[in-house]
């Protein structure tokens, strides 16, 4: 193999693909990252076995020689990384399995394992359902957040992400709070189809989904369970949770007591200050909702994050309130998560008393639904 | 608002107590401690022992030297509690409001109370006396500095062969003048070094220090000095701390010899954590942090924690939690010398709920129950009263 790449193009792939590099893996080669060429291009690709993921990549290169090779992952973006922005030249030499690398005025030689110990890579190109790369941007950045980080229930460590007629859904909960997005698509699905994604396999996605990407096409779990995501330059796949994800269409509440507009900066700033304090307190903040006190008054979210240690934070936030007189703690931090990935300028917040959950949403839109469950106070 | 401090300190403590169990020891010289060739230390010695330069802390060959008919009694310490308890639940009578600072020693806030100080300090005193016939002490002040240098003082005024049972009041707004003329080592937190460092600069009483500009003694002891310029003019403002808090609960223990067996590290861990569970169900605590220690055989040791979103003290769960840290952080077949487990973070009382309210499952009822009768057995019969089958068979 006798390639040539720019030091730049290498840099990003190998950035990209190093998210899919376990990090105490079962197999050497699989610390590897494998390069392989294909027609003017380079392949760079990773795969982490114990989440299922493999992230592939190409990058553009002038190919004299086609060939492949695994390389220690750290020591070849170590070195890319402190590489100056020049042509890199790659030359294997077979017999030993080491690579010679030349930019500028340095050389090394990196020391790899043959290609063909390398797991194989699902390369599916066909993709069965395309969607705006922008959307699935948001959808994920809206839902993943959500999903459960520690296995104790492992399929919540997953996106429920279906596809019914012309819409997607995904949502995501960690048995405390779910955020739900939907989106129109294209295709139309007559039968549902529905699958679980590893949240960390999502989260790898939508970071490496650009402004290029203008669509995104996945490929839903045929004979594999597995579904795959290509992007412009890039394929994600990603091995499929088993197992039943717990009903949520029947805990969004229907109707409500209170329902309060505010300013989403206002309450994310309210929650945060709040924060400071609630720390202490497994993250409670109490909050408060006042109606107006009379027609043409406004009303009014009161945020009061306390520790006995350090002091209190108490915030008041204009909000125009309907209903009944609210009190109720949530854990602060539930709501800081689901107002950083809310664009809108203002959301409603909705509850039915201090032992219901409470509904987060943009204003005039329900394609994105964010249920919290509150703390009650225990003696 | 002025406040009104009352400190309490029982005379002679242990040698009250004795007396009681053996009147014959009354007015003799003799002190509760260890015996002189066995390094024992003086725990308390009796006035008629004082008066030959006995003191308590020192060790008993040398008290022996000063005061070669001294009778040494070894302690009974069941005795002195009993009594310590007899005494806080008097003073329990007047106010909650009381801070227990060692077995024979208290503060109590009495401001606000009917009583004005010193007549509270000397019923208390008569009751004391004359109810279970031990002698005590009382300073009463505005502050908790002042109230225990005042006892300190009034104690050293009394005249008399016997115990002291002393009264000092120092009214509110003389404590600057009460202290002025005290040498600085009555002063808390005025160690041998700080006493020094002060006499190099001409200051030897409290009035001396009491003159000092703040900023100056912050500059030359930083915080600590900041307090004592503070203290040096009669102002205290720590309250008095009704209860020590419990701030974690937790146990540890180190192997005789290192273990490397994963089993017997993981039963280990699992009858810690029922204690833990125990001490907590006993103390009512729930804690939302569990913390795992670790020390290898070279000593280094690693602490590490996780914080749940709701307070526990379920037996089943701290280990849970314990065992994930363990397994998360034990390379198998490390030699461990050292292993703990603790439940901390007990000012949260708040739960989250969860969305699908989880239907308790039959495991974990059965798992309440059982541990529910294991609480009822180690209440009645202590602690290792009862253990778990998996630990039976291969004791070490």
């Amino acid at each position: 193999m006798r390639v040539s790449v720019r030091q730049e193009n290498l840099a990003k792939g190998l950035s990209i693909v190093g998210k899919a590099v376990e990090n105490r893996p079962t197999l050497p080669v699989l610390s590897n990252i494998l390069l392989s060429t294909e027609d003017a291009r380079l392949k760079l690709a990773a795969m982490d076995m114990s989440l299922g993921m493999s992230i592939t990549c190409w990058i553009g290169a002038k190919v004299d020689q086609p060939g492949a090779i695994t390389l220690p992952s750290r020591t070849l973006a170590d070195l890319v990384n402190n590489l100056s922005p020049e042509r890199v030249d790659l030359l294997l030499d077979k017999a030993t399995q080491t690579i010679n690398v030349r930019c500028g005025a340095t050389v090394s030689n990196i020391k790899g394992i043959d290609a063909s110990e390398f797991p194989l890579i699902p390369e599916n190109t066909q993709g069965d359902v395309v969607v705006s790369g922008q959307v699935l941007k948001e959808m994920i950045s809206q839902t993943v957040f959500a999903a459960a980080k520690e296995d104790n229930r492992p399929i919540l460590t997953g996106v429920y992400t279906e596809f019914n007629g012309n819409m997607m859904t995904m949502a995501a909960a960690d048995g405390y709070r779910l955020a739900v997005r939907t989106t129109e698509i294209e295709q139309r699905f007559d039968k549902k189809v529905f699958l679980v994604i590893p949240a960390r396999a999502l989260a790898e996605v939508a970071r490496i989904i650009s402004d290029e990407d203008e669509e995104v096409s996945i490929t839903l779990p045929g004979e594999r369970d597995l579904v795959l995501f290509h992007m412009k330059n890039t394929n994600v796949s990603s091995q499929l949770l088993e197992g039943k994800f717990p009903d949520f269409g029947a805990i969004i509440p229907r109707s409500y007591n209170t329902s309060s507009v505010v300013y989403t900066s206002d309450l994310l700033r309210a929650c945060k200050r709040a924060e400071i304090f609630a720390r202490d307190a497994a993250g409670s903040a109490q909050l408060i909702v006042k109606p107006p006190k009379g027609p043409g008054e406004p009303g009014e979210v009161v945020l009061v994050g306390k520790s006995s240690e350090r002091g209190d934070n108490t915030g008041m936030i204009d909000a125009s309130v309907e209903g009944e007189p609210l009190e109720t703690s949530f854990n602060v931090k539930y709501l800081i998560d689901a107002l950083n990935v809310i664009s809108d300028e203002r959301v409603v917040l909705q509850s039915s008393g201090s032992a219901n959950p409470g509904v987060l949403r943009p204003e005039n839109r329900d394609d994105f639904v964010y249920i919290v469950m509150p703390m009650a106070t225990q003696r | 608002m002025n406040r009104t401090i009352l400190h309490l300190d029982l005379d002679a403590f242990y040698c009250a107590v004795e007396e009681q169990r053996d009147p014959a020891l009354r007015g003799q010289a003799f002190a509760v401690g260890g015996q002189p060739d066995q390094r024992g230390v003086v725990a308390s010695c009796s006035y008629a022992a004082r008066r030959f330069g006995v003191h308590s802390a020192m060790p008993m060959s040398r008290a022996v030297k000063l005061c070669p008919n001294l009778l040494i009694v070894s302690a009974h310490f069941k005795d002195y509690h009993h009594f310590s308890g007899l005494v806080m639940a008097r003073l329990q009578d007047v106010t909650p409001m009381i801070e227990q600072i060692s077995i024979d020693e208290a503060f109590m806030d009495v401001t606000g109370l009917r009583e004005t100080g010193d007549i509270l300090a000397r019923r208390l005193q008569n009751q004391i006396n004359s109810e279970l016939g031990l002698s005590c002490s009382f300073g009463v002040a505005a502050n908790m500095l002042v109230a225990k240098i005042a006892n300190n003082m009034g104690k050293s005024e009394a005249k008399g062969d016997g115990p002291p049972n002393a009264i000092k009041v120092i009214p509110a707004g003389q404590e600057a003048e009460f202290l002025a003329p005290l040498p600085i080592r009555e002063l808390w937190g005025v160690g041998p070094k700080s006493a020094e460092k002060l006499a190099r600069m001409g200051i030897y009483t409290i009035g001396d220090l009491a003159r000092q500009p703040e900023a100056g003694m912050t500059r030359l002891f930083g915080k600590n000095g900041t307090e004592m310029a503070q203290h040096a003019r009669g102002i205290d403002l720590r309250e008095v701390e009704t209860e020590r808090e419990t701030k974690s609960i937790s146990k540890e223990i180190t192997f005789t010899h290192d273990v490397t067996d994963g089993d017997i590290l993981r039963r280990t861990l699992r009858k810690m954590c029922d204690g833990v569970g125990w001490r907590l169900r006993t103390e009512k605590l729930r804690g939302t942090t569990v913390k795992v220690k670790l020390r290898w055989e070279d000593f280094t040791t690693l602490t590490r924690q996780i914080t749940l979103n709701h307070p526990t003290d379920s037996d089943t769960e701290i280990y849970e939690t314990a065992l994930i840290l363990f397994h998360q952080n034990w390379p198998k077949g490390r030699r461990v010398r050292l292993l703990g487990v603790g439940v901390s973070g007990f000012d949260v009382h708040e739960a989250q709920l969860e969305l699908w309210g989880k239907p308790e499952s039959p495991v974990k009822k059965v798992d309440s129950k059982l541990q529910n009768a294991l609480d009822k057995l180690r209440d009645k019969f202590g602690e290792d009263i009862i253990q778990r089958g998996s630990d039976l068979g291969d004791e070490e």
